[in-house]
């Protein structure tokens, strides 16, 4: 439903997005990683049509956004929470949205209790607090009842009952076959929201796919009360291994290629004890982000709330 | 946030996954969403209250002081022009501004990706406006003339029809300065200085020179139109409307149509 195909963009200068291409499909939900200045915003900004891509294109439902007639009866969109006339209300603010869709007002009221800003409605949004503009805004992206949502840090400002709420709403939301793309900069908020997974560093996307895959182990690790069996059993099976951290035993798994039931097997076949043997931890992602994160330390702190 | 909140949203997915299946947004329903928009904030409303206060209040100058102001028909509605050109204007800047200065524009675009669209809206409402405040200065205008005449003084009823039309293309001129200047500097603080300052810097500047106050300072070409001396200044009324108005209200266009908005 989103694709993009190498998005490039250039500010004085230097590349801020290169060659970003991009693939959402109806029913899923993609998060979109990196640390903060990848150029995360930049790539969404294109997408909807605030910024010019230098080349590359991106279409929604096949049309670019700037071809839709009526953009919000297709595409929700949040870039900025922060974005919004700080002397409305909250009320006034989605009846406007709602009238420029143009579907009934009265929508207003059911959208502004399923975000739970029934009782703040007639404030004035620069009253809100940053959670409460960031619930507004998915509000405001829900009003024309679209099948592709677009948010740019969605969970920024939520509080930890807010953020399991905008998940299961986000998850709701792909079930029924709608279209997500999110960004963040927190690797464990995306683990727990999406299903796909782009990240991004510098512009350009390092690391792409199936968040499963993507966080899949490349080895096992064993632990044995006799290592020197288990190594001999190994090695008549053909399996190749390593000394593994903490007295454990690693096998690579070889995208498949050796499985733990081979090398439960083969430690059967010579009565060697197995008191564990399970998928390595997963560190390859974490890894990557990490290290592309590493200038600013603040995040893992922030990723592990 | 209270627990009632948690529950799953049930909402239903747009009814075809096809992204043309529904009709481009009327430009009436642009114009009356800009019209709420400029006009349903407490800031607005206050700007717009002082509009039609300082209206009332010029009006009570020509009937309080009879011996220092023209007590003609003219006269009077003079007071109302007066009052609308100094804070219309500052009405419309703020109509064209305000989705730049609050950062509005991520969403408005949103809504309606072709700028131009909104931003003739945003026009439209703005010259709604000056007419509606037109008929408004004229109204008081007569309740002025009308206060005057009952108080016994004698009026000269020199207004024709012909200067009541100058008077409605005064106040929308004057209006559209502040479209132009708001649709080209996008930052309402900068946009309100530059409306006060420019007229004052080019009525000095006037002084010194027959050429900046015949051509370019707009004040004094806007008021030979007033009072209907077309004679000899056709040219240079019309030199006013293309630097003031028309220039930089193509480049502000230009500037919208591009500007790329984070």
């Amino acid at each position: 439903m989103i694709t993009t195909t190498a998005l490039t963009k250039t500010y004085g200068g230097s590349r801020v997005v290169s060659d970003v291409s991009l693939h959402c499909e109806p029913g899923t939900i993609t998060g979109f990683l990196g640390p903060n200045g990848a150029g995360k915003s930049t790539t969404l900004r294109m997408i909807v049509g605030m910024a010019r891509p230098d080349h590359g294109t991106a279409t929604i439902g096949g049309q670019r956004f700037v071809e839709l007639p009526n953009p919000t009866r297709v595409v929700g969109t949040l870039l900025d929470a922060s974005a919004m006339h700080a002397g409305r209300t909250g009320r006034t603010t989605l009846t406007i949205a709602a009238r420029m869709a143009g579907v009934p007002t009265s929508r207003v009221d059911e959208l502004l209790d399923r975000v739970g800003l029934t009782d703040a409605a007639e404030r004035r949004v620069g009253d809100y607090s940053l959670g409460m503009r960031q619930r507004l805004g998915i509000a405001q992206t829900l009003v024309g009842e679209p099948q592709v949502l677009i948010l740019d840090e969605p969970a920024n400002g939520l509080d930890p009952e807010g953020i399991v709420w905008m998940r299961r709403l986000l998850r709701d939301f792909a079930d029924r076959g709608g279209t997500v793309l999110l960004s963040s900069h927190l690797l464990h908020e995306v683990q727990a929201t999406a299903d796909h997974l782009v990240v991004i560093s510098q512009g350009a996307v390092v690391a792409s796919g199936l968040l499963t895959e993507l966080l899949a182990s490349s080895s096992l690790t064993l632990r044995t009360p006799d290592p020197e069996g288990l190594a001999r059993a190994l090695r008549a099976a053909g399996i190749d291994h390593q000394p593994g951290p903490d007295q454990t035993i690693t096998v690579e798994v070889r995208d498949g290629r050796v499985t733990a039931e081979m090398v439960a097997r083969a430690a059967s076949d010579q009565q060697v004890l197995l008191t564990e043997l399970r998928p390595s931890d997963s560190r390859g992602l974490e890894q990557l982000f990490f290290s592309l994160t590493a200038a600013q330390p603040a995040h893992s702190q922030e990723a592990a709330a | 946030m209270t627990s009632t909140t948690m529950t799953l949203p049930h909402f239903t997915l747009g009814a075809g996954a096809s992204a043309g299946i529904f009709p481009g947004i009327p430009f009436r329903r642009l114009v009356r969403v800009e019209w709420s928009k400029a006009t349903d904030t407490r800031a607005a409303r206050w700007l717009l209250a002082a509009v039609a206060s300082s209206t009332v209040g010029l009006m009570l100058v020509p009937i309080l002081s009879p011996s220092a102001e023209d007590q003609t028909y003219t006269g009077y509605l003079g007071f109302a022009a007066l009052a609308l050109s100094i804070l219309l204007p500052v009405v419309a800047i703020l109509t064209l501004t305000s989705e730049w200065s609050q950062r509005t524009a991520l969403t408005t675009f949103a809504q309606e990706p072709r700028r131009m669209r909104v931003v003739s809206a945003k026009i439209t409402v703005s010259l709604t406006l000056g007419v509606a405040a037109a008929l408004f200065g004229g109204l008081v205008t007569a309740a002025g003339l009308a206060a005057a005449s009952v108080s016994g003084r004698i009026l000269v009823p020199d207004l024709d029809a012909g200067l009541c039309a100058a008077f409605l293309l005064y106040v929308v001129l004057n209006v559209m300065t502040g479209v132009a200047l708001g649709a080209l500097v996008h930052n309402s603080a900068a946009a309100i200085v530059a409306s006060f300052v420019l007229p004052i810097a080019f009525g000095l500047l006037g002084r010194t020179s027959t050429v900046v106050a015949d051509w370019l300072d707009y004040s004094t070409a806007f008021n030979w139109l007033l009072h209907g001396e077309w004679a000899g200044h056709t040219t240079q009324v019309l030199s006013s409307v293309v630097l003031w108005i028309a220039v930089p209200l193509a480049a502000g266009l230009v500037r919208t149509a591009r500007r790329e908005i984070s």
